[in-house]
């Protein structure tokens, strides 16, 4: 199994010379198994160059179905959708699977995104056939031939969902977005500041937590949202997301070989992430978790040299 | 009277080594008169520039007050809105004037963009800052602080957009974004309202070959522009909403074709300094 990166940035996409090496476009992470079936993590703005990529390789062949995971649908992680180039080809088939988060069903959130107010044109007259599936945090799926997806629920403002992806004998995780699970329970309402958390809010952070490390437990590879450093952290906690350190503390000791920072903050400059790198890179190292920072295009084999699925 | 283009990118944002003299940001234009007054047009991502750059000024401490106008509201006009940091200040005054597309309220759709399966702000109740919304009727004359402001129905593929003309220390600045005219001929709207501005913002996302096989898409040629820029007889053009496909190399080129073309000095919108016009 191999990944790609083509968004790594969280929020909203973030042109100019301080993005240049790390990338500025929003979250979106192909998947490919060794086999070349195709998965896609998250639409954010990254997802039109990887659309164009797709298109190039899909040719005339009118008969390509894509899959593309959403960990939620706030705007960095769907607006890439409208701009897929796939979707205007004529056969092709678009399953999309997400947490159904209100009552509204997903076609019609997803669709919104869409509405005339927002984009010339409606997803009820793009060429592609689009399917929908509920996502059901606890509940794993397959995708064939190659993909077994693990649902976890995460803590973040309306709710999102991270995934391990088993395949070729290994494993991945993608954990975005989400915030640690002491200090906020994030809910279906604004937070104009921390809100602290009740007996019963505790108790639900305890077992997001203790679900999110069994998920973890012995995986290869996690992507996690790390949005913020710490100081950073401490001036937004009700913002929803993470700092490597909070990810680094949920998978010691559970068997991850490598952690990759992801979702940057649209703040965090080339120099900025450069010191980041060299800052977790060490501080995984004390931990036996490999650090990674993700940037744009790049490319890494999953399970490649430790993993405990690999095997004869 | 002074113009600082914050974000020039048409449709999508690009981030990347190609995009980088001209910048990749979606549209946002700041016009500031020699009083200090500004108006901001457009919330693409080049607002959030614009946002980091207020915040070092009284909009940090409240007290900032600042005209927004919208020419429509598709994402790269508006998705800089979440993230335009003056909003999240108590005390700050903004208001958003724009078209109401097809009915829906532009309120609405602001609330729309912010509801919270799309964003964690849950509405434009929760913006810190005084947020009024007044939709605008066509051909009207705006009521901008420090500005002469008039607006014009433009055609916009299967929508309208609204035109503005916005005139201060005896300079106006005429910006046309988002436009297609049927059969290429320029309405009658879009000369009246460029007609004799010293500076002519015009999209102008296609060069005239990649034109032909986007006709309908609601965007011009280089050739409209140049035509509504020749024919309302404007001191100056700047060609703008480039495509998200053009790197820089190609813009340049662009330029050199479109100023064999015609006399009217021209330039491509860039994330530059402000200019004086």
């Amino acid at each position: 199994m191999q990944v790609t990166f083509w968004g790594v940035r969280g929020s909203y996409p973030v042109p100019g010379p301080d993005t240049v090496r790390y990338g500025g476009h929003t979250s979106c992470v192909e998947v490919r198994s060794d086999e070349g079936a195709c998965l896609i993590l998250d639409a954010g703005t990254g997802l039109r160059a990887l659309g164009q990529r797709l298109a190039e390789e899909q040719g005339t062949s009118p008969s390509w179905q894509y899959h593309v995971i959403l960990s939620h649908v706030h705007w960095d992680h769907i607006q890439g959708l409208p701009f897929f180039q796939p979707a205007y080809m004529p056969g092709t088939r678009i399953a999309i699977y997400a947490l159904r988060a209100a009552a509204d069903e997903l076609h019609k959130v997803i669709g919104g995104i869409t509405r005339h107010e927002f984009f010339p044109v409606p997803l009820e007259a793009v060429p592609a056939d689009f399917e929908f599936h509920e996502v059901t945090p606890g509940k794993g799926f397959a995708i064939p031939p190659d993909f077994e997806i693990a649902p976890v629920a995460l803590n973040h403002p309306f709710g999102a969902v991270g995934y391990r992806v088993r395949c070729d004998g290994t494993s991945l995780a993608y954990i975005s977005d989400t915030a640690p699970f002491d200090r906020v329970l994030h809910k279906q309402h604004f937070l104009a500041s921390p809100e602290e958390p009740s007996e019963e809010d505790r108790r639900v952070l305890d077992a997001m937590r203790a679900d999110l490390v069994s998920a973890l437990r012995g995986t290869d590879t996690v992507i996690f949202d790390t949005h913020f450093l710490p100081e950073e952290f401490e001036k937004f906690p009700h913002w929803g997301h993470s700092t490597p350190d909070h990810a680094l503390d949920l998978m010691t000791g559970i068997g991850v070989r490598r952690l990759v920072l992801y979702h940057h903050a649209p703040s965090h400059s080339d120099k900025v992430m450069d010191s980041i790198e060299d800052t977790y890179r060490r501080k995984g190292n004390e931990r036996g978790v490999q650090v990674v920072v993700a940037r744009e295009r790049m490319s890494l084999q999953i399970g490649q040299v430790t993993d405990p699925g690999v095997g004869p | 009277m002074k113009v600082r283009f914050w974000g020039v990118r048409g449709s999508f944002a690009t981030p990347g080594p190609h995009f980088l003299r001209y910048g990749g940001n979606t549209p946002a234009v700041e016009i500031a008169s020699d009083s200090g007054r500004r108006v901001l047009i457009d919330l693409g991502t080049g607002a959030t520039e614009l946002g980091k750059q207020l915040m070092t000024e009284e909009f940090a401490e409240g007290k900032g007050s600042l005209p927004i106008l919208l020419t429509h509201t598709h994402l790269d006009h508006l998705q800089g809105l979440p993230f335009f940091t003056p909003f999240f200040i108590k005390g700050n005054q903004i208001q958003i004037l724009g078209a109401a597309p097809s009915g829906t309220p532009l309120a609405d759709v602001l609330q729309n963009q912010l509801n919270g399966h799309y964003s964690p702000l849950y509405g434009l109740e929760n913006l810190a800052a005084g947020v009024r919304v007044d939709a605008v009727g066509p051909g009207s004359s705006l009521p901008v602080e420090g500005f002469e402001v008039q607006s014009a129905v433009l055609p916009h593929g299967g929508m309208a957009v609204l035109g503005f003309r916005i005139t201060a220390d005896g300079k106006s600045i005429a910006y046309l974004s988002d436009v297609e005219y049927p059969l290429g001929e320029p309405t009658a709207e879009a000369l009246a309202l460029a007609r004799g501005a010293d500076l002519l913002i015009h999209d102008a996302m296609f060069s005239d070959a990649e034109y032909e096989s986007r006709a309908g898409w609601g965007h011009s040629a280089v050739s409209s522009a140049i035509a509504v820029a020749e024919r309302a007889g404007v001191g100056q053009l700047a060609l703008f909403h480039h495509s998200p496909d053009s790197t820089d190399a190609e813009i340049d080129s662009i330029v050199a074709d479109a100023r064999r073309r015609t006399s009217i000095p021209l330039f491509a919108a860039a994330e530059t300094s402000p200019q004086e016009v």
